[in-house]
């Protein structure tokens, strides 16, 4: 999804896009950078399945792909991939989530020898996306490795100024990354993808994990940052977590439709699907080096 | 030139046909596919293609790497339509070909040819979007229901979109299922459409979602031997790499949509029998951007929120 920029933009913004194929942005200390590849093939599936002590995976997971954002100056990492979050889908392992269908099925005669599956065929993660902050203990010795700290995401008051997001600022880069995706055998969608916008002032981020079970549930688990660009020591990255979740016959006595056509696009669907969790955290760019 | 042969020029453009066309061209095509059988035989030499989904130049990719038809001989085992942006030109394509030469080409019900799966996954959408009205859909999911379910080539290869079904022991019981209806939700039609082989399970299992059945190396194992059948031939699910053997080759799952969903990378493949059987797949990827009729689309930023 290749976005037509101004560079006179660019320019005016102090940003510079990247080099070597890469696709992306450097642009007030940050580097942001999204790769978009195919599916992993069949060996690599058997060996993610291996690692992550798995028979199941969804159908696309697109697991050379991910969207990367590093502050230079103090090593701070976000990023997202598919890996860590079925990594979060194993560990979370909800229960399955009956079709319609499944109702007529339990008075069905079964065959010998039947053995009932229960993984969470939804692929349903509580994953927000990973992060470290990578100091190179050596600048000027590169063999030596990097230590890696974990990133500490602080609960917070503050809220992300969305009136603030809705202005119109010119767009320096902009991509979507799906990380993962599977058709349930054609009973919904189970989807998890981020986007991103870099503004001059800002950049911001949505990584959504969108389910739809025909005739059943929807659920939604949006994790969104925000990052002002300030070349003080007041910089920050906002993270709002928020999960909806919602049963197409609670929807239904509400007198929404029931059918799952209705149901294709999940910023619609999300107003009217009532919050399960939702929180505030910081990060502060400062206080890591 | 007949007016066939002139539809056919049509959609091998990729021009869909008029409303009345659709209507006439469905009619003639119920009157071949009425007097198929539910396990069609079918002659070697004989190229078997799986899903296409609507992926239009994709499949004129698939025609160029296979031979045209007639001269090449065709299988396609169903899931025409849906998530594609041609599911309407596809599916005529093909039926066209099948009533221009019915004998040359043999077409078998996927999961996607019913009328409650259409309307979620996009074919609904696109005949609406296409016609103004919901006809020429009503044409195509009816003749849907006259599609055969199964096919049998040269008695030794059994060809199915989905897989088996535990009320299915014996071929003859697949020629027993009255098959001009909507695809049940449940029983024998259901699962030769739905069903898909499963590495985790040796008989039967249940997937779950509470509804659909896997079935392992045991199941196929008494189902080749009683039925006289070197393997299964089935499509349905994705595979990166265009086709997959399982089960020490007692079945292979065939997929002729490359990159598919135009972002999965993937590549297709066809299988090719030759008149003694002798297997060769031909792989290959998606048609290349300048032979599309229209250029990708590439989605303005967007200030989502």
């Amino acid at each position: 999804m290749e976005v037509v920029v101004d560079e006179n933009e660019l320019k005016a913004a102090g940003a510079r896009r990247l080099e070597d194929g890469r696709f992306g942005l450097r642009i007030h200390g940050w580097e942001i950078e999204s790769r978009k590849r195919s599916i992993l093939n069949s060996s690599s599936l058997l060996e993610w399945e291996h690692r992550l002590g798995t028979s199941h995976m969804p159908e696309m997971v697109f697991g050379n792909s991910s969207l990367t954002l590093k502050h230079l100056s103090t090593g701070t990492v976000i990023h997202f991939n598919a890996f860590d979050a079925l990594a979060g889908w194993k560990k979370e392992a909800l229960p399955p989530v009956e079709v319609p269908a499944a109702a007529k099925w339990k008075f069905r005669s079964k065959p010998s020898q039947q053995v009932i599956l229960d993984y969470d065929y939804t692929f349903t993660s509580p994953y927000s996306g990973s992060g470290a902050v990578e100091i190179q203990a050596e600048p000027e010795i590169e063999r030596v490795p990097k230590v890696k700290d974990d990133l500490h995401w602080v609960d917070c008051e503050e809220q992300i100024d969305l009136v603030a997001l809705a202005v119109k600022e010119p767009i320096l880069f902009y991509d979507e990354v799906i990380l993962y995706e599977d058709e349930l055998a054609d009973n919904g969608v189970s989807l998890l993808t981020v986007k991103v916008r870099v503004m001059p002032s800002c950049w911001f981020l949505l990584l959504r994990f969108w389910l739809r079970v025909d005739g059943v549930l929807m659920r939604l688990r949006d994790t969104r940052m925000h990052c002002i660009f300030q070349d003080n020591e007041k910089s920050f990255i906002l993270r709002q977590i928020c999960w909806r979740e919602g049963r197409l016959e609670a929807l239904s006595s509400k007198g929404y439709p029931y059918d799952a056509a209705s149901y294709n696009d999940p910023s619609i669907v999300g107003q009217r699907l009532p919050i399960v969790m939702q929180r505030s955290q910081k990060l502060l760019l400062s206080d890591n080096s | 030139m007949s007016d066939l042969d002139r539809q056919i020029e049509q959609l091998k453009r990729c021009e869909p046909l008029k409303e009345s066309e659709v209507k006439a061209l469905c009619l003639k095509a119920m009157e071949i596919l009425v007097e198929e059988s539910n396990v069609q035989r079918v002659d070697a030499p004989v190229t078997i293609c799986g899903d296409i989904h609507g992926q239009f130049y994709d499949m004129k990719e698939l025609f160029r790497v296979g031979g045209d038809c007639p001269k090449t001989k065709y299988l396609f085992l169903g899931d025409f339509v849906d998530r594609g942006y041609s599911s309407v030109e596809t599916f005529l394509l093909l039926l066209a070909l099948k009533v221009r030469y019915p004998d040359r080409i043999t077409l078998i019900r996927g999961n996607h040819e019913s009328r409650q799966i259409t309307q979620v996954y996009g074919f609904y959408d696109e005949c609406l979007r296409k016609y103004g009205s919901a006809n020429v859909w009503r044409y195509c999911t009816d003749i849907f229901d006259y599609l055969s379910l199964s096919a049998l080539i040269e008695n030794k290869v059994f060809s199915v979109h989905g897989g088996l079904s535990p009320a299915i022991l014996t071929l003859d019981q697949i020629r027993t299922i009255d098959r001009k209806q909507e695809v049940p939700h449940d029983g024998a039609m259901c699962e030769l459409l739905w069903s898909d082989p499963e590495e985790t399970v040796d008989g039967w299992g249940l997937s779950p979602r509470g509804a659909g059945y896997l079935f392992g190396g045991s199941v196929l194992t008494s189902f080749n031997h009683s039925n006289n059948i070197d393997y299964i031939c089935r499509a349905h699910q994705l595979v990166m790499e265009g086709y997959k053997w399982m089960f020490n080759n007692q079945i292979v799952t065939v997929w002729s949509a490359p990159n598919y969903c135009y972002r999965c990378g993937n590549v297709a493949a066809i299988l090719e029998l030759d008149e003694n059987l002798n297997k060769q797949f031909q792989v290959f990827d998606a048609a290349p951007q300048e032979s599309r009729g229209a250029p990708a689309k590439k989605p303005a930023p967007d200030y989502f929120l």
